[in-house]
């Protein structure tokens, strides 16, 4: 027996689960399908708790603004903890480039009326107690951007989507697709088959895979990145730390202190990893823990509780790909989140339910910006 | 200071006495006995007020497998149980979150450590031991990681005598003297080096363990094979209560008493009946701490005969078809009530027995420690587990396995090695379960010393017929292995070695001296308190009351560490007398005020987070929770252990509300199984670092 819906969801995750409680919340009937046993396991699991919308581009800009509305409601509205905690941004400057970049695309994101500035070392050490002094030449600072539980979220949108009527199916990875002239009749897993006025395309780290089952190609490709965990202790400092200097062996990396008192950390390798090994490495402790100390020497003390691997669907510009697929009529895309799928989700998930119910919307201008069928040849600047 | 000064078995060996603070006061202990032990030694038995809900915390494992021990060792939060005790050591209890250390010092110099070895064992317990010998007389060169101060694992905490072959795995002998043994064997073999106060932390895809040593260093190690031999961890059990400090594995109480000599409690109310919960009394009636009853919810004791018999006849009462209802206690736990269950183990309240104890053993069984097999075989390395890590099962069989082991490890690595066929059946003997009882020998007393055996039940044991010097007694053929029944054949010397040898103290010699008196010899494990001419009340096999006995003769024999008394009986129970009871029945009452507050929706199963069984149930049936990781959301899980405790409790929350567990996602286990200081992780060098522990 074929299920039919509204919208069909492909994948309970980042994006997928606050998209269908926004769907389900227009009255839509809505389907989430989803390979793994629960929300939240693929990628979302993954993510460290950032959100801040002091990008660089307006779209980026104007989805985690909508996501931080969406986030720093979430108790008042509707109850859930989500362990949001406003801490802000901070970019420390240690070399004259990284103060040269910040301040350069600091001009850019007062353009776009972000609350960001620039704070000198004095003002840094105030911020951040105990921020290593030596050489500190000052950072931005952007005080609305903040953090919450990945867990504690995905489950919130996963309760509320179930209280507006969304069905999930868990263990359900959609396997085939069949389609007729320019519409994907039929969406098959290994127990059902589903149909949908609208299929979307939320697989995250395998977007591109479920594309393919279509007959469309887009350049969504994972490589990886590690993180990690301490336990908990007294709050020490509010801010997610993000230090943007290279290594021989990493780029940046950054921490945070989430609300239970644990720091949870990440760093991007140099080179890349790419593809899909999620396996934990033994490069990644030392690497990440000598430059935290570097910068933040009071955390030598401080216990390292557990590490994980998880993927960045990237693409070639590093920005997202949203928008409608133009060789299949009834799907949607919102993939390549280049590891932003949580700062993303909540804000995209609001603003493409007004795109996609009523059809209009002030946010509209995403869809051309972060088009599937862009150039590629820009490249974001604080990935 | 609560030290054990004299022991029936174990020597006390002078250790050498400093001082350390606790919370500002000043207190002593042994130097490189675990701060925990130290702890408890000086009556801190609250290690921590946790930061959700402000309950003490006490000791649980003493084995490095949870967090309960957590303290503020010079300002670093830390396991007390595996970090060992060194002078002026400033040790805090854990009040809520722990706050770090301001540090002004600049990063020091980070260095990698590096190593290598064509085998990791991880683990130096019974199987780890006898796997790294086999393994180095084969040829591989072999670091044998292990988390303690000294290998030998749980062989440490056994001052009994082993059951088991003679053969294969020192049967007769004491387990802290195999341990010693096979220490010996290991130091002199230029091809083993062994690795203390060092836990394998994880296991990483580049076939890299990292390896946490002396709770400062942190060192990757390549290797081509590896040996998982970690051993077990104790379960724990859901009743109300159980966070109490003073409720704690009977594991952790053998280390205490045992291994560091802490007089750890007074009045003890063990749960469970295995062997471990039944040595348990035992090994605390040695060091003079008084057992209130065992409590199991099976009809039968679940371990030995011979060591349920041997418990029952020094006057320690079995409760069984009974369960824990609940402990109770304001900061330490001051009673345990249980009750009887009916068919369906429910219990029936009005059969509640509440008893006063200060310490409440928690003897539920074990499960294996083998995270890493299974994350290693997803890497594609060579891999074995061994011992308890492989099977739960005595230590003499985890000496044994851990040899098979170690070979088949050599043949997975390339050595062209034939391992003798009959070793998997004398494995298979030794990891039995207890077989079917028999009736005893009827023997006709006469005027010499003949055995009267009071082992009745197929275990595998057989030092009694190793030891007999003119071989009087054989196993009865039955089953053809270690497994059969001994008898005697009628040639008996009077030895009395069988006697003296026999783990069950199951063996008394008797003679006839007229129409009315007899003459035994018994087996006393304890300190004689008493001279020639003293009477004694002795007890049938089951520990019924016969009669009293007068003490003719006190011998010790010094090879098996055993006192022998002759005692003067009637010759109508010459044959019935198995025993002597220590522990009067006065000792043993329940309590006049019986607790029945009973709210089972109380009792915590998450100890890192603080999650009642009671919040569980109720966001499983709220959530349709099919996932294990869903339960995060509680926080199960996401804690110190890494869901490796609760994930043992787990299963029966989700029976009991119809759900099989094996239909459920597990939580996938991470690296790092233990929380590591970040400049440990990069051996960071400054002078401070290498002093502050």
């Amino acid at each position: 027996m074929t299920k039919h819906y509204d919208i069909l969801i492909i994948g309970a995750g980042s994006v997928g689960v606050p998209l269908a409680f926004y769907l389900a919340s227009e009255k839509l009937r809505v389907a989430v399908l989803e390979k793994e046993a629960s929300v939240g396991r693929g990628q979302n699991r993954a993510a460290i708790g950032g959100v801040r919308a002091t990008h660089s581009d307006p779209a980026k800009i104007a989805i985690c603004q909508e996501s931080i509305h969406c986030l720093a409601a979430m108790q008042e509205e509707y109850g859930y903890d989500i362990h949001w905690k406003q801490g802000g941004y901070c970019y420390p400057a240690y070399r004259r480039e990284e103060e040269r970049t910040f301040k350069e695309l600091l001009q850019i994101q007062t353009r776009y009326k972000l609350n960001i500035s620039w704070l000198s070392a004095d003002a840094i050490m105030r911020l951040i107690p105990g921020i290593n002094p030596v050489g500190l030449l000052g950072g931005t600072f952007s005080p609305e951007d903040g953090s919450a539980s990945p867990l504690l979220t995905s489950d919130a949108y996963f309760q509320l989507a179930r209280k507006c009527g969304a069905d999930f199916y868990f263990g359900e990875e959609v396997r085939e697709m069949r389609i007729r002239g320019k519409q994907i009749e039929e969406v098959r897993t290994k127990g059902g088959i589903y149909s949908a006025g609208l299929v979307i395309n939320c697989a995250g780290a395998h977007a591109a895979a479920i594309a393919k089952l279509s007959g469309q190609d887009f350049p969504v490709n994972p490589d990886s990145h590690e993180a990690g965990i301490s336990e908990p202790v007294q709050a020490l400092f509010d801010p997610m730390i993000v230090d943007m200097r290279p290594e021989k062996d990493s780029k940046n990396y950054y921490f945070y202190q989430n609300k239970e008192g644990q720091i949870v950390f990440c760093i991007t390798p140099h080179p890349a990893r790419n593809g899909f090994d999620c396996d934990n490495t033994s490069e990644f402790l030392p690497l990440v823990v000598r430059r935290m100390i570097g910068i933040y020497p009071r955390l030598r003390g401080l216990r390292i509780r557990r590490t994980w691997r998880g993927l960045y669907p990237m693409t070639p510009d590093a920005f997202p790909m949203i928008g409608y697929n133009r060789e299949m009529e009834n799907n949607f895309l919102a993939i390549g989140m280049c590891g932003q799928g949580f700062m993303l989700g909540p804000g995209l998930g609001r603003i493409l339910s007004e795109i996609i119910a009523n059809s209009s919307s002030a946010h509209r201008f995403i869809l051309e910006q972060l088009s599937p069928y862009r150039s590629f040849d820009s490249r974001e600047a604080l990935q | 200071m609560q030290y054990i000064k004299k022991h029936p078995v174990l020597d006390i060996p002078g250790k050498r006495e400093v001082l350390f603070t606790c919370n500002g006061k000043s207190c002593s202990g042994h130097e490189g006995e675990p701060v925990s032990s130290a702890l408890i030694a000086n009556g801190i038995h609250t290690f921590s007020y946790h930061y959700r809900n402000h309950l003490s915390q006490g000791i649980f494992c003493a084995n490095g497998q949870c967090s309960h021990c957590t303290v503020l060792i010079n300002g670093i939060p830390l396991k007390s149980c595996i970090t060992p005790l060194k002078a002026g050591m400033d040790v805090r209890t854990l009040e809520g979150l722990p706050e770090l250390a301001e540090s002004k010092r600049k990063p020091g110099k980070s260095r990698s450590l590096n190593d290598g070895c064509d085998v990791l064992v991880v683990g130096g317990g019974p199987s780890g031991m006898t796997a790294a010998l086999e393994l180095a007389n084969a040829g591989f060169s072999v670091i044998l990681a292990d988390d303690k101060t000294r290998p030998g694992g749980k062989l440490l905490l056994q001052t009994h005598k082993f059951f088991g072959s003679t053969a294969d795995c020192y049967a007769g002998t004491r387990g802290h003297r195999i341990a010693e043994l096979l220490e010996e064997q290991l130091r002199v073999h230029a091809g083993i080096r062994i690795l203390s106060d060092t836990l394998v932390a994880g296991i990483y895809k580049d076939r890299k363990a990292g390896l946490f040593i002396g709770n400062k260093n942190y060192a990757l190690v390549d290797f081509k094979g590896l040996l998982i031999s970690a051993g077990a961890r104790e379960r724990s059990l859901i009743f109300p209560g159980n966070q109490l400090p003073g409720v704690f594995g009977a594991g952790a109480f053998q280390t205490l008493v045992n291994r560091d000599g802490v007089r750890a409690a007074g009045k003890i109310f063990i749960v469970g009946s295995g062997n471990v919960g039944l040595i348990a009394a035992y090994h605390a009636l040695q060091a003079g701490i008084s057992v209130k009853g065992i409590c199991d919810i099976l009809p039968q004791p679940g371990g030995y005969k011979v060591h349920a018999d041997k418990i029952r006849r020094m006057g320690v009462p079995l409760y069984l078809r009974h369960t824990v209802l609940s402990a109770g206690g304001n900061d330490k736990i001051e009673r345990v009530t249980i009750a009887e269950v009916d068919e369906e183990g429910n219990p029936l309240l009005e059969t509640a027995k509440t008893f006063d104890v200060d310490t409440l053993l928690i003897a539920v069984g074990l499960a294996p420690i083998d995270e890493f097999f299974e994350m290693a075989q997803e890497f594609g390395f060579p891999v074995l587990k061994a011992g308890d890590a492989e099977a739960i099962a005595e230590a003499s069989s985890a000496m044994f396995g851990g040899r098979i082991s170690g070979l088949k490890m050599a043949k997975l690595l390339g050595k062209d090695i034939k391992i003798d066929e009959t070793y998997y059946e004398k494995a298979r003997v030794l990891k039995s379960p207890p077989g079917k009882t028999y009736p005893r020998q009827q023997i006709e007393l006469k005027e010499n010393f003949q055995p009267i055996i009071h082992c009745l039940q197929e275990i595998p044991c057989n030092p009694c017929v190793s030891i007999c010097p003119v071989n009087a007694i054989q196993l009865h053929p039955r089953l053809h292995n270690i497994l059969d029944v001994p008898e005697y054949t009628g040639k008996c010397t009077g030895c009395m070695q069988c006697v003296a040898i026999c783990p069950g103290l199951a063996i008394t010699l008797a003679r006839q001296l007229d129409g009315k008196r007899a003459e035994l010899v018994l087996p006393y494990e304890f300190i004689p308190g008493f001279e020639p001419g003293a009477t004694l009340p002795l007890t049938d096999i089951e520990g019924n009351y016969l009669e009293d006995g007068t003490v003719e003769q006190i011998r010790f024999h010094k090879k098996t560490r055993t006192t022998l008394l002759t005692m003067a009986v009637s010759l109508k129970n010459a044959t019935e007398i198995a025993g002597i009871r220590v522990q009067a029945e006065s000792e043993t009452k329940a309590s006049e005020n019986t607790d029945l507050s009973y709210v089972p929706d109380n009792a915590y199963l998450c100890h890192c987070e603080m999650v009642t069984a009671g919040e569980i149930r109720k966001f499983i049936r709220e959530h349709a929770v099919r996932d294990l990781n869903q339960l995060k959301v509680l926080r199960v899980g996401m804690g110190s252990c890494g869901g490796r405790n609760c994930a043992l409790l787990l299963p029966k929350i989700f029976r009991d509300l119809g759900i099989s567990p094996e239909t459920l996602t597990p939580n996938r286990k991470r690296p790092l199984s233990v929380e590591i200081p970040m400049q440990a992780l990069i051996n960071e060098d400054t002078e401070k670092s290498r002093e502050d522990l």
